[in-house]
């Protein structure tokens, strides 16, 4: 029980520390990281992303995500984020749209959501809705069915911060039902660690670490799956 | 502030505590007993004990009674004693499946005794049960064990001479089938999708979507399970897969396969029904609601 809690607050972790919302900052930036990942269904695996983030103006940024995966999965994720500086923190909307191509089971899983955050130095807050439309890629004129919608899912984002935002380092603990490339269903809630390091004026290594259980709100969870991931961001 | 907190952690640790708790806070955090991989392998040392069931049904059309989450407890479960007594009282030839949730907490074990008569359960029953959550939470899966034997196993049906379906049941118990499990309805599926079977039906606690706000208190499996399950279901051609957990009636097709999610045959819950299916070349299902008590 005790060794089973650790290993879920140390190896927790969601990846998103690479890629903040740009309270506090305004340059454009380009990450490059590689994955190790395992989950008892795809087991080992390993994968490449590429993000880039683009913060237009003070009020509006947009963020474009890529992974390829030897598991055979190929995600996109688009982010158009609204930001308002307030007093303290800054409010932001979150409108994403997340496209996974599974061809290892032929499908297509596409995400769509709306919500509402505010982060300040220490803490980010997400809350939203989510729909969800799987695909099948078989079709023909006699099937009927191809596609399943989940119309409603409840999407929920609290990262805390050890750093104030613009520190040259930084270390985030995080509870999240989505990460960069998937929105999980609204009890299978991931659990992350993250964090980066301003090596050089324009460059950023960035560090993190997400664990999957399943079973949480079945009462009797059990591990599922976990993620590591290094890589670098250039700040322009 | 601090008052409530206190409050609310001790009304946590009294519902947890009390000897027919249904909040097991710790298995939140961690596995609760035998993990599914391992109920996997106990479950087919029992089967390979006991060989393989076919039922003779002596006739090409049956019907199959199936009901899902009674929830029973020491004070009440009319609507499974109710269930029992429709399937009794079948004189065609039947199977019943209960999908999981039969009881609703710790210590209600006794009390399926007098409902399901398992204790004298044998191979030839054809009263069939996949484990459910509340049947293992609280570390019950021995206690469960004791009474059904096994939570993942397969029989088919035949009419004397031919066989007609195959029935695969999963122990999704807790949300996730495991890796081994995984493994062995991949190779059952692949060797038994060539024995010329009249279809194949799946039976689970969990149902794999989550497709309106009914299942707000309801989990599913991880999303890279849900989408190797209906591709591994789709590409073998199963007809359908019934599940529970939900405790409300849903339909759906993806991959060619028919998802059915069955109400709960809980006592307190209102509109609550059970499943018939009249099974022969096609299948036909009719739903029932329980009586008022």
């Amino acid at each position: 029980m005790r060794k089973f809690l650790l290993i879920l607050v140390l190896a927790a972790g969601v990846p998103l520390m690479a890629a903040n919302p740009g309270f506090g900052h305004r340059e454009y930036r380009l990450t490059v990281m590689g994955e190790y990942s395992y989950n008892n269904t795809w087991g080992h695996h390993g994968n490449l992303d590429i993000q880039a983030l683009m913060p237009f103006n003070p009020y509006f940024e947009m963020e474009a995500k890529a992974q390829l995966s030897t598991a055979s999965v190929y995600s996109l994720a688009l982010q158009f984020r609204p930001k308002f500086t307030m007093p303290v923190g800054e409010l932001f909307i979150e409108t994403d749209v997340y496209v996974r191509a599974i061809a290892r089971n032929q499908m297509t899983d596409y995400t769509a959501c709306l919500g509402l955050g505010y982060r300040m130095d220490y803490v980010s807050v997400n809350l939203g809705l989510f729909t969800r439309v799987m695909s099948d890629w078989q079709r023909s004129w006699y099937t009927d069915e191809t596609f399943v919608v989940e119309p409603f899912n409840l999407l929920y984002r609290l990262e805390v911060f050890c750093r104030p935002q613009n520190n040259p380092w930084n270390l985030s603990f995080l509870f999240s039902n989505v990460d960069d490339y998937q929105m999980e269903r609204m009890w299978q809630p991931l659990f992350g660690i993250g964090a980066y390091v301003d090596v050089a004026d324009h460059w950023r290594i960035n560090l993190s670490a997400q664990c999957k259980p399943t079973g949480m709100f079945h009462l009797d969870a059990t591990f599922y799956g976990a993620t590591f991931r290094a890589g670098f961001t250039y700040l322009f | 502030m601090k008052k409530h907190l206190f409050y609310i952690a001790i009304t946590c640790g009294l519902m947890a505590c009390s000897e027919d708790s249904t909040l097991d806070m710790a298995g939140m955090f961690s596995p609760n007993g035998e993990t599914v991989n391992t109920r996997f392998e106990q479950s087919m040392a029992y089967n390979d004990s006991v060989g393989e069931i076919h039922l003779n049904m002596g006739s090409d059309t049956y019907t199959i009674y199936v009901c899902s989450d009674s929830h029973i407890t020491r004070k009440t479960h009319k609507n499974l004693d109710y269930f029992i007594d429709q399937y009794n009282a079948a004189v065609e030839p039947k199977i019943a499946l209960h999908l999981g949730d039969l009881i609703d907490a710790q210590n209600n074990y006794p009390c399926a005794d007098s409902v399901l008569n398992v204790g004298g359960r044998s191979i030839n029953d054809t009263l069939f049960i996949t484990p459910g959550n509340h049947d293992i939470y609280f570390k019950q899966w021995q206690i469960y064990r004791s009474y059904f034997k096994t939570s993942c196993y397969w029989f088919d049906t035949n009419n004397g001479s031919k066989k007609l379906d195959l029935y695969i049941c999963l122990d999704s118990a807790e949300g996730s089938l495991g890796t081994k499990q995984m493994k062995w309805l991949k190779d059952l599926l692949e060797a038994k999708s060539k024995e010329g079977y009249r279809r194949i039906i799946v039976m689970t606690h969990t149902h794999l979507w989550k497709l309106d706000g009914s299942q707000g208190h309801t989990s599913n499996m991880a999303l890279e399970e849900t989408y190797e399950i209906t591709s591994l279901l789709g590409k073998y051609h199963v007809e359908c897969v019934w599940s529970g957990h939900q405790h409300a009636r849903q339909s759906v097709h993806f991959k060619g396969v028919h998802y059915i999610v069955l109400n709960a045959t809980k006592d307190e819950e209102q509109g609550q029904s059970y499943m018939t299916v009249q099974v022969g070349e096609d299948l036909t299902y009719q739903f029932h609601p329980y009586p008022s008590h």
